[in-house]
């Protein structure tokens, strides 16, 4: 029983309800830990079948990505820039108004606004992801067609700007975390030596956060990057390769999610394909998520003092 | 010292006080800090602020630098005068008040960056584009901190002991070139050895500075003010020689609490 040992002797072990806790307990990790080892090792051992088909030189070169065309292509790139146009895409149009909305709500917004506008930034993180799609498909993509009459019934600027809409709030919580570590008296100091609040949080707050600020930005982007309904509905899912916003995309997710809705053969070259993709998937994202909490807690630690005695 | 001598004036009869109060409440939300205290800090002297915990010390500091008002829900009443002028008149700028009226405070809180970095800050704020270095250098002389030279400037201010980082505080407000000096509790936190360098160092800005500090330790009063204020529960209770307010205190409160039987 390695669960809730007792130290005190105040729980006796041999308490047969001790016991049966510490039975749960370990029974659920291991079934936590089991299901995310079946995954990985689902995912690994196609994966690994799919290279023995495919050699990895093309999967890194070949500039198409067309599984199942006459002449297959088997190149990861065209996926990988789809995904890398919507993250970054999606981060470029959050950021601005995710930091500014931050530093409203941790330093200027009065209790009642604040309280309002967290509930509204709450709420943007609770839509569902397939209703944002439908939003990108049918209201954004109307709207920004009346500005570019050329743009595309699917097209990547749509939906950035939806998942965009939809990983404000991981930047706007976050950030605002990071901000809320500096310490109060740090500003109250600055202020008393003639500085403005102003620049007492633009010259001294944000620099100290910057840490976490990054973490936030890199954990939204791995959202961006995981994202699937919106870019499936509103992206399309072209085969080719287009830098035009006004163009369709196609990622690593929205491949994933047509390829499922049609029949594909377990053990084809396509089969495996899939799995190649997902295993690319979920190591970017696995990456970033790792990448991005080891620098909001770095920040935490980093958070500059007041002398905390 | 004669300019000091308690015996051969009464404090603030000659000239315009540097600081005064009067009338002075201020209330956070519902609570009271201060009721009705009046006030005067003659120009050159050294005024201590004792009474017990919550007595309203910091909050008649923080009132004559206007940093009361950046708390949320804080009000004010009565008058407070710098130099004649009223503190809060159209014309004073908040900034320039807290410029002329240092503060350091009870907790050394650090900007990011090096120890240069926090002299400059405030210097930087004031639009100042002299010799941010040679300022620098000569604050931190004033404030002890430049016996290991230049390198000091460059040090991150998180790697200071504690009592070289209350130092780089008091540093960074007399790079502003303060006319007053608000000290809140100048060694609390230091151990015994550094609170006593540091009780050296404000000895030795007395002669240069009008300095008014709070300290929950009345012994450190006695060493080093000129004048002693008791407060208590926000209240005015004395005011006068801090000889005088230790060896005969008139009101008896301010007796109980410098023999530590106040209830």
């Amino acid at each position: 029983m390695t669960a809730f040992r007792s130290s005190t002797g105040a729980h006796p072990r041999s308490d047969p309800r001790e016991r049966l806790m510490g039975g749960l307990l370990l029974g659920c990790t291991a079934l936590a830990v089991a299901s995310a080892a079946a995954v990985i090792g689902a995912l690994g051992l196609e994966t690994v079948r799919f290279f023995a088909d495919v050699p990895l030189s093309r999967f890194l070169a070949d500039l198409a990505w067309t599984p199942s065309a006459e002449e297959p292509g088997f190149g990861i790139l065209p996926l990988l820039a789809g995904t890398a146009q919507i993250a970054w895409g999606a981060t470029v149009m959050a950021l601005p108004v995710a930091l500014v909305l931050a530093v409203f709500l941790e330093f200027y917004a009065g209790k009642r606004t604040a309280s309002v506008m967290n509930a509204a930034v709450a709420a943007l993180s609770s839509v569902p992801a397939v209703v944002y799609g439908y939003f990108a498909l049918n209201f954004v993509t109307p709207a920004l067609k009346g500005v570019w009459p050329g743009l595309e019934a699917f097209n990547g600027i749509s939906a950035c700007l939806v998942v965009g809409l939809m990983i404000l709030p991981t930047i706007v919580v976050l950030s605002r975390e990071a901000l809320g570590a500096v310490p109060r008296s740090v500003l109250r100091q600055a202020v008393a030596l003639g500085a403005t609040r102003e620049r007492a949080v633009l010259r001294l707050a944000l620099p100290a956060a910057w840490l976490g600020v990054l973490g936030s930005v890199v954990l939204a982007m791995t959202r961006a990057v995981g994202e699937t309904m919106i870019v499936t509905l509103a992206a399309g899912n072209p085969t080719g390769v287009s830098w035009n916003p006004l163009e369709g995309v196609r990622t690593l997710t929205s491949f994933l999610a047509q390829a499922s809705m049609g029949d594909l053969a377990p053990g084809s070259i396509e089969y495996g394909a899939c799995f190649a993709v997902a295993a690319v998937l979920l190591l970017l994202t696995f990456g970033m998520h790792a990448l991005g909490r080891a620098l909001v807690s770095r920040g935490q630690a980093d958070a500059p003092g007041g002398s905390r005695s | 010292m004669s300019a000091r001598d308690e015996g051969t004036r009464t404090a603030g009869a000659e000239a315009v006080p540097v600081l005064s109060a009067e009338g002075l409440t201020v209330r956070f939300g519902e609570r009271t800090a201060l009721t009705d205290v009046s006030i005067e800090i003659p120009r050159g002297y050294t005024v201590s602020i004792i009474g017990p915990a919550g007595s309203g010390k910091t909050t008649l500091l923080r009132s004559f630098n206007r940093m009361n008002e950046v708390i949320p829900g804080s009000s004010q009443a009565g008058t407070i005068r710098f130099a004649g002028r009223n503190l809060h008149s159209a014309a004073m700028d908040p900034a320039e008040v807290r410029r002329r009226i240092g503060m350091v405070f009870e907790d050394a809180a650090l900007f990011p960056g090096s120890v240069f970095d926090n002299l400059a800050f405030g210097l930087r704020a004031r639009g100042e584009e002299g010799d941010l270095h040679g300022i620098a250098e000569a604050a931190l002389q004033a404030a002890g901190l430049w016996s290991e030279g230049a390198e000091i400037l460059e040090t991150r201010a998180g790697d200071l002991s504690a009592e070289e980082r209350r130092r780089m505080c008091i540093a960074r407000t007399l790079a502003l070139k303060p006319d007053v000096l608000l000290v809140d509790e100048p060694t609390s936190t230091l151990d015994p050895a550094a609170a006593s360098r540091v009780e050296s160092l404000i000895h030795a800005l007395r002669d240069d500075y009008t300095i008014v500090f709070a300290t929950c330790d009345h012994t450190q009063a006695g060493r080093l003010s000129d004048l002693t204020a008791y407060l208590d529960s926000g209240r005015l209770l004395e005011y006068g020689p801090t000889q005088t307010l230790f060896t005969n205190p008139r009101n008896p409160r301010t007796e109980f609490y410098l023999t530590g039987r106040l209830q």
